[in-house]
């Protein structure tokens, strides 16, 4: 039994808000149970000539954590979110640009890597950065007694054997689940855990990213509504 | 030759990939020559250098003692640091570390922490004395292939760290620890790592150099127990990797394990 009574495959209650913060191009600000993350991008913009790549845009990432001073576990965090998006915005488009994106955790009850990832999702989408695909990510945890639960609190981290967070692009999740064929974008296994428990992780994530992806879909359609009623009442 | 590899790397690179074998001649799942030497740095506790290829790493650790965090009474202190400066490589600008070393020192400091060093090991006298253990890997020639190195290094040092048997008095508050009587620490166990890049997002090699790793749009890390468990599963940049590869690259690591437990 789960301290919060969830069933061991069950999201945390997801919400979101896209377009929460008015002075960057896109944004968004994504939660699952208490773990909140907002995203900012701006993109594409002036980039240093230091970082000025000839054929194509430069992503860059500014991570913060919800408390303590900043330090390696930033850059580790910039380093994975920047290296999953960076393929995945259409990078040829615009080239001797920059697109940067800021991530602040709000608060961290555990998986924040896989909530970071999908507010970075659907920040992109809402400052209409061109993107290949987006990404749904989500995390689990293997238990002492083996068993697996899907988006661990900070709690249930605490205590298990190993944590893995997943992220998949959109098209992958829309075809058939069959583990073989998919491609995650990004993978972050630790722990102590067999190879049987790391498949066991990936499906279940995989099954849990579909519904994130789910309700990230809903929350950009429900914005779309809302900016169509707003242009045709003018 | 060399011109063409200077002005077209891509391209140069690719010659090779197509017909499917590397500039160096290495099969894709081929590894390069690895050495172990431990017992580098008499000044260090513990240590040891790495050759992967060309890519040579360092790593001393420093035993000091100090007080315990007021949390964790009976917990010592494990800091590990990744230094990759100007001297290996072009690739690196002097002054602040980089992101490519905050990034090693950060994962490799979360692989150690709980899997290898229990930090209650390092405890003198509960609340009162502890050791704080620094361990610094340095790289000397950086040619591809950080991650492996400095896991190896720091397994390697840790292996050889031996901890003088210190005693706290309790009356002047002064630890006292005799050089001469030293100890091997308790590790937990053994981490022996495989890394595994996509490079021009279409061939999967084992053990990338530099300039591969410059073509690199995937890198997967796989680290496993002297047991045979995993310990990290790492895959970041969104080149395309089917998790049937990663299967295929769990499988390569358990060799890489075998053959580099030998060496260690």
């Amino acid at each position: 039994m789960r301290p919060d009574r969830r069933e061991d495959d069950q999201v945390r209650a997801l919400h979101s808000v896209v377009g929460v913060l008015n002075r960057v191009d896109g944004s968004a600000q994504f939660s699952a149970g208490r773990t909140s993350v907002y995203s900012g991008v701006y993109g594409p913009v002036d980039v240093r000539v230091y970082d000025e790549k000839l054929d194509r845009t430069h992503v860059e990432v500014k991570y913060r954590a919800d408390t303590g001073a900043a330090g390696t576990k930033d850059r580790w965090a910039e380093s994975a979110i920047r290296q999953t998006f960076e393929r995945i915005v259409m990078a040829q488009m615009h080239p001797r640009t920059m697109v940067q994106i800021n991530v602040q955790v709000r608060e961290n009850d555990g998986s924040v890597d896989a909530v970071a990832i999908n507010a970075v999702a659907l920040a992109l989408i809402d400052a209409a950065v061109p993107l290949r695909d987006t990404v749904a990510a989500a995390s689990c945890a293997v238990r002492g007694d083996g068993s697996t639960v899907v988006d661990p609190t900070l709690e249930e981290i605490e205590d298990a054997r190993s944590v893995h967070t997943f992220a998949f692009a959109s098209s992958d999740l829309a075809a058939n689940l069959d583990a073989s064929t998919t491609h995650p974008v990004y993978v972050d296994s630790r722990g102590e855990f067999s190879v049987d428990e790391y498949d066991r992780c990936y499906e279940l994530c995989a099954r849990a990213a579909q519904r994130v992806l789910a309700f990230m879909r809903t929350a950009i359609e429900d914005k779309a509504a809302k900016e169509s009623q707003i242009s045709s009442s003018k | 030759m060399h011109t063409f590899e200077r002005i077209h790397h891509v391209e140069f690179q690719r010659r090779f990939l197509a017909q499917k074998t590397r500039h160096d001649g290495r099969a894709f799942s081929q590894f390069r020559p690895t050495h172990v030497v431990k017992g580098a740095i008499n000044t260090a506790q513990g240590s040891s250098t790495v050759r992967i290829g060309n890519t040579t790493v360092v790593c001393g650790i420093k035993a000091e003692v100090s007080e315990p965090d007021v949390k964790t009474p009976s917990e010592g202190y494990f800091a590990t640091n990744v230094e990759l400066s100007p001297m290996c490589s072009a690739r690196f600008r002097p002054g602040a570390p980089g992101e490519d070393a905050q990034v090693a020192s950060e994962h490799i400091h979360r692989l150690f922490k709980t899997n290898v060093v229990d930090l209650k090991t390092l405890c003198i006298e509960e609340g009162q004395a502890v050791w704080s253990l620094s361990a610094d890997i340095v790289c000397l020639k950086y040619d591809g292939n950080i991650l492996d190195a400095a896991v190896i290094a720091l397994m390697a040092a840790l292996e050889d760290l031996k901890l003088p048997i210190a005693e706290l008095d309790s009356a002047t508050g002064v630890v006292s620890a005799d050089r001469t009587k030293a100890e091997p620490l308790a590790l937990r166990k053994r981490l022996l790592p495989a890394t595994f890049s996509l490079v021009d997002d279409a061939y999967l090699v084992a053990d990338a150099d530099d300039a591969e790793e410059q073509m690199a749009t995937a890198a997967l890390l796989i680290v496993l127990d002297d047991s045979g468990n995993l310990a990290n599963v790492w895959k970041r940049g969104a080149g395309l990797v089917s998790s049937e590869t990663i299967r295929q690259c769990i499988d390569s690591a358990g060799q890489r394990k075998e053959a580099l437990a030998k060496t260690l």
